[in-house]
């Protein structure tokens, strides 16, 4: 029996490598598709959709950038930006609190904001837009970025208390007996070990926030406030009859993600399996 | 840098009494957790009592249960409700292609990094494209169907979306479709951190491929599937409404094929002005999510920290 | 110790007054205040005003952009003062914007609604004040469809602004007599055209289904055939008929023949409504349905007049309504929190100006919602079957039933009878089901139907 297994091996290995470009190819096909098709005219597209293009053309990303894409990438960078910025800095302060700091509750306090994460958006949808109404807050960024800190925020500091837990003691004791006030050990020591669970962190957020639909959807109404995911989703019925167009748009829109995953793609597996539920 | 990294998450969980004194008070810690508890404070306290304060209430006065009463009685609720529960089946099918491509994937030296980092793609790319690409892709004369018609299995050609049997179906084919790299990446982290004596040991005795997986690798794997195994329920029961949005048009159909929760509660508050009852179903679909997140947390302290080492 | 506690139970208390406070400032959009009646000055006053129009139909109405952009460049030269500023929305996006707008108070001063329950809906709701209130009466007298699809409790909620003829079956008589056919007039005649069609593997009548919308057309050309007036249906919505009864149920049972006889394109639920149109201009399809102020360039696209034929739906029914083109208008109305009523209204009546009207009809084709506007001038054979269509005062039925009704029942059945899982008696069973379901979930219903019917 023993002797049989290495030819079998050597099945069982070209057999995985099937199922390995099998399921490499359904991974990027849809992608081959919104790419190839961005090229294509209408007609060609319907009657042939696997092919290459035979006459590439670039007309459908023009259209596509005429219809608006321009300020969906300013406004989607604008919440982005903003978000993110506003959800690191509150949740390394906190992480720091969480991981400086033992006082009664802490474990407590931090398995509920952990357990926040899992909380659907469209629960929230609701009472929110009213307090935004309320305020006349409707379509404006300010909303939609104070919403998507507070929805970022339990994985951030979850992730990052861990990270300061984990800091070694010695090095934060040496820093306490030259008289180092916390703050001034959060920002000399903690922040610049910091880099790679921040840049992580950072690529986590930026992901989530760069993708969201639902509440941009009903908050941004003014559609020069429209974000790329709203504009794209508005897109696809106004171009039902261009495909080429929608598909030019789609790749527009997917071009920085896929770049950002080709140079950083460590932090995005990282971060996303280090939350689990995020991603979305 | 990985390095550091590996410190981060692998780190010894933030328990025990190492630091105590020496010092400024706990308090301090209030100082910092501040910023961020206001914010969460917001999002999530206010708006969640908000929400429940609305339920029991109609055009400002106190109803009492009447709203839960209408949503429960509600047969669209039910049948969301329904789709939800059906999608959950979607849940050990992720499961098990994730289980199988990550152990190939170890077993893979040449073209691993490629691998993982292809089969992980879809998971980063927003529900939007996804859907619109897909939608397409699905349509009765759609590329899919014209490849199944070409290579002879014209049998096999279906009215993905458009048929009220199949739609939930394709939807959840294309929720697996995006969200299986990221099981991958999760079981594969964790089969490469087992120690690999048992397997040489295993080999020694000729245990073939589902055998050495099956007594091995599985029974030390519990704790991460258990965790993706909740992570992927919640996203069928709470997560879903993008998918379905962007791929039957916010309709939900054919039909009521593919209505979810999430678009039931979307259509009442947005379309159908009745806010009330939207809150009534959002506070039901909390509570589901609520039961979930008991589960997510009990087995958090498990998994959680030992999985999310890369 | 103590002192966290002390922090964490602020921060409650902090939750607590802001919950206090925004609740007390009135539960957003479940309850928008009434109308409050003309508080502006009159439109001769200098100041500096803004109006914003939300509109939709430039789908429907190509051109209405390029008019509605020349008219109010007029409008603001003769009004130094206004400045109107327009947005454009999209089909999936025109209601719940509105609504958004409405539970937030965003300057809002003219919004478009579809004619009947999508004008009469956010009256009821408070979202609107009545355009009566700010036009005289021999002004709205002129305005097509004000009294049958936009009348409540004695006041004109929205002004008509231009006529769909709704809905105009276009038929492509060149493919039909190629292939030994006439032009179907009657619902035998239909089936016997779909049965030779689909021998030959062309799609008698293409539709698109997915975005549900062309469901409700389907009510409206199939299911009011055997209605006697939209009277009966508002019954119906209210409890005193039901939907199952012959007259409001039987037109399921008919769609479900279409569907035996292979009518429709085959993948009818995978495309949307203006995909599937465009199989009758790629001469693809012998038949499609359009909006009415469209029709004319799509039969234009599709070969012209000596091609294209339009008609309304093959009758099935000996109905008063059967075989004729119901007419519906798209209107515009005042938002209730609008600050600029009486402007908004007078910029609605300037629309509605001899030149205005002219210049409607001049660049768009389409029948503007006013009988001033000169007739005799159309002498194209399609405009004038449509407009004829535009002009008969047939009540648009889809106009009449509830929109969530629309979509829950009408919409959903549709696309199940059309592909072949459901039978017309099981759709016409649901449509009731879904009915004495809204009466329940939907608490106001009964009353403000019942109003509404009252003055029919």
């Amino acid at each position: 029996m023993a002797k049989v297994t290495s030819p079998m091996g050597r099945v069982g290995s070209f057999s995985r490598y099937v199922l390995l470009v099998a399921c490499t190819l359904g991974a990027l096909l849809p992608g081959y598709i919104m790419l190839t098709g961005a090229f294509k005219t209408q007609s060609e597209f319907l009657s042939s959709p696997w092919s290459l293009p035979a006459n590439p053309t670039f007309k459908a990303f023009g259209e596509s950038w005429s219809a608006g894409l321009p300020s969906w990438f300013v406004n989607t960078i604008l919440v982005t930006a903003g978000a993110v910025v506003g959800v690191m800095v509150l949740s390394a302060l906190a992480g720091w609190g969480f991981a400086y700091w033992q006082f009664k509750g802490r474990e407590t306090l931090l398995g509920i904001i952990v357990s926040l994460m899992v909380v659907p958006p469209v629960v929230l949808l609701i009472p929110l837009f009213q307090f935004g109404a309320q305020l006349g807050w409707i379509s404006t960024f300010r909303i939609l970025i104070l919403i998507y800190i507070g929805l970022m925020l339990p994985f951030s500091i979850y992730l990052l208390a861990n990270f300061f837990s984990a800091i070694p003691h010695s090095l934060l004791e040496a820093a306490q007996i030259d008289g180092a006030s916390t703050g001034a050990i959060f920002r000399r020591i903690v922040l610049p070990l910091s880099g790679p669970p921040i840049a992580t962190l950072a690529v986590v957020n930026i992901l989530w926030a760069w993708n969201e639909l639902l509440l941009a959807l009903v908050f941004l109404q003014d559609p020069e406030k429209h974000t790329l995911m709203v504009g794209i989703a508005g897109f696809r019925g106004r171009y039902s009859l261009d495909i080429p167009t929608v598909m030019a748009g789609l790749t527009l829109v997917t071009l920085p993600l896929v770049i950002a995953y080709l140079v950083g793609q460590r932090f995005f597996i990282q971060g996303l399996t280090a939350g689990g539920i995020k991603g979305e | 840098m990985t390095d550091a990294t590996m410190t981060t998450t692998r780190g010894p969980a933030p328990s025990g009494g190492r630091r105590s004194s020496r010092r400024p008070g706990p308090w301090h810690a209030a100082l910092w957790i501040a910023p961020a508890a206001i914010a969460i404070v917001f999002v999530f306290a206010y708006a969640i009592y908000q929400l429940v304060v609305q339920s029991f209430k109609y055009k400002g006065a106190w109803t009492g249960w009447d709203n839960f009463r209408i949503v429960l009685t509600d047969p669209l609720f039910l049948t969301a409700l329904k789709h939800n529960m059906e999608l959950l089946l979607c849940v050990p099918v992720l499961i098990a292609i994730a289980l199988l491509l990550a152990i190939v994937l170890s077993e893979t030296i040449r073209g691993h990094t490629f691998f993982r980092g292809v089969l992980f793609f879809p998971y980063i790319l927003p529900v939007t494209v996804v859907g619109v690409v897909l939608g397409q892709l699905l349509t009765l004369n759609g590329p899919v169907n014209t490849a199944l018609n070409g290579v002879g299995l014209g049998k096999l050609a279906a009215d993905w979306l458009g048929d009220p049997n199949i739609a939930l179906w394709t939807m959840g084919a294309v929720i697996v479709w995006k969200e299986v790299g990221f099981g991958i990446v999760l079981f594969l982290a964790r089969i490469l951190s087992l120690p690999t004596e048992t397997y040489e040991a295993a080999a020694l005795d000729g245990a073939g491929f589902w055998r050495k997986h099956w007594s091995i690798t599985l029974p030390q794997m519990t704790g991460v599937i258990a965790f993706y195994a909740v992570t992927e329920a919640i996203v069928m029961v709470s997560w879903v409404f993008n998918y379905v949005y962007i791929m039957t048009n916010g309709q939900g159909g054919p039909g009521d094929s593919t209505v979810v929760t999430e678009l039931y509660i979307y259509r009442m508050a947005f379309q159908n002005q009745q806010i009330e009852l939207a809150a009534a179903a959002a506070v039901i679909l909390f509570l589901i999510t609520l039961l979930l997140v008991v589960i997510f947390f009990r087995l958090q302290r498990k998994s959680l920290l030992a999985v999310v080492g890369e | 110790m103590r002192k966290t506690i002390k922090a964490a139970a602020l921060l409650g208390v902090a939750a607590l007054t802001l919950a206090a406070c925004s609740s007390g400032g009135g539960g957003g959009a479940s309850s928008p205040s009434a109308s409050g009646g003309s508080t502006a000055p009159s439109p001769t006053s200098t100041e500096p005003i803004t109006l914003t129009m939300h509109w939709w139909g430039d789908q429907e109405a190509p051109g209405a952009k390029k008019w509605l952009d020349a008219a109010i460049t007029a409008y603001q030269t003769a009004h130094p003062n206004i400045t109107i500023k327009e947005t454009l929305e999209t089909t999936d996006g025109l209601i719940p914007n509105f609504e958004a707008a409405a539970a937030a108070k965003t300057p809002l001063d003219i919004q478009y609604f579809w004619g009947g329950i999508y004008a009469q809906q956010p009256h009821w709701a408070g979202n609107t004040a009545a355009i009566s209130d700010f036009l005289p009466a021999d002004e709205l007298a002129h305005y097509t469809n004000a009294q049958m699809e936009d009348s409540y409790q004695g006041k004109i909620v929205s002004a008509p602004w231009y006529v769909n003829p709704s809905f105009p079956v276009l038929v492509n008589k060149d493919l039909l007599s190629k292939n030994g056919l006439t032009v179907p007039t009657t619902w035998t005649d239909f089936l016997k055209t779909c049965d030779t069609l689909s021998a030959k593997g062309i799609p008698t009548i293409a539709g698109g289904v997915k975005d549900g919308w062309f469901g409700g057309w389907l009510y409206s050309i199939l299911g009011a055939q055997s209605v006697t007036s939209q009277k009966q249906v508002l019954d119906a919505v209210v409890g005193n008929a039901k939907f199952t009864d012959p007259a409001l149920g039987d037109w399921w049972t008919r769609l479900e023949e279409s569907q035996k006889h292979k009518c429709w394109n085959s993948d009818i639920n995978s495309q949307e409504l203006y995909q599937a149109q465009q199989m009758f201009v790629d001469q693809k399809a012998a038949m499609t349905v359009t909006a009415g102020p469209d029709a004319p360039n799509f039969a234009t696209k599709a070969g012209g007049p000596d091609k294209i034929e339009v008609m309304a739906m093959p009758a099935w029914s000996n109905g008063p309504l059967a075989g004729k083109i119901a007419s519906s208008s798209q209107t515009l109305g005042i938002p209730s929190w609008s600050e600029h009523k009486a402007e908004a209204a007078d910029f609605i009546k300037f629309l509605h100006s001899a030149d205005q009207l002219q210049a409607w009809y001049d660049i768009t084709g389409s029948l503007p919602a006013d009988d001033r506007f000169d007739l005799t001038q159309v002498t194209d054979p399609i405009k004038k079957s449509l407009f004829a269509g535009g002009t008969d005062n047939v009540p648009y039925m889809e106009n009449f039933i509830p929109a969530q009704l629309d979509s829950d029942a009408v919409f959903k059945n549709v696309q199940l009878v059309l592909k072949g899982s459901e039978t017309g008696a099981a759709a016409a069973a649901d449509m009731q089901a879904q009915m004495e379901r809204l009466r329940t979930t939907d608490r106001e219903l009964v009353t403000n139907f019942t109003n509404w019917a009252s003055g029919q």
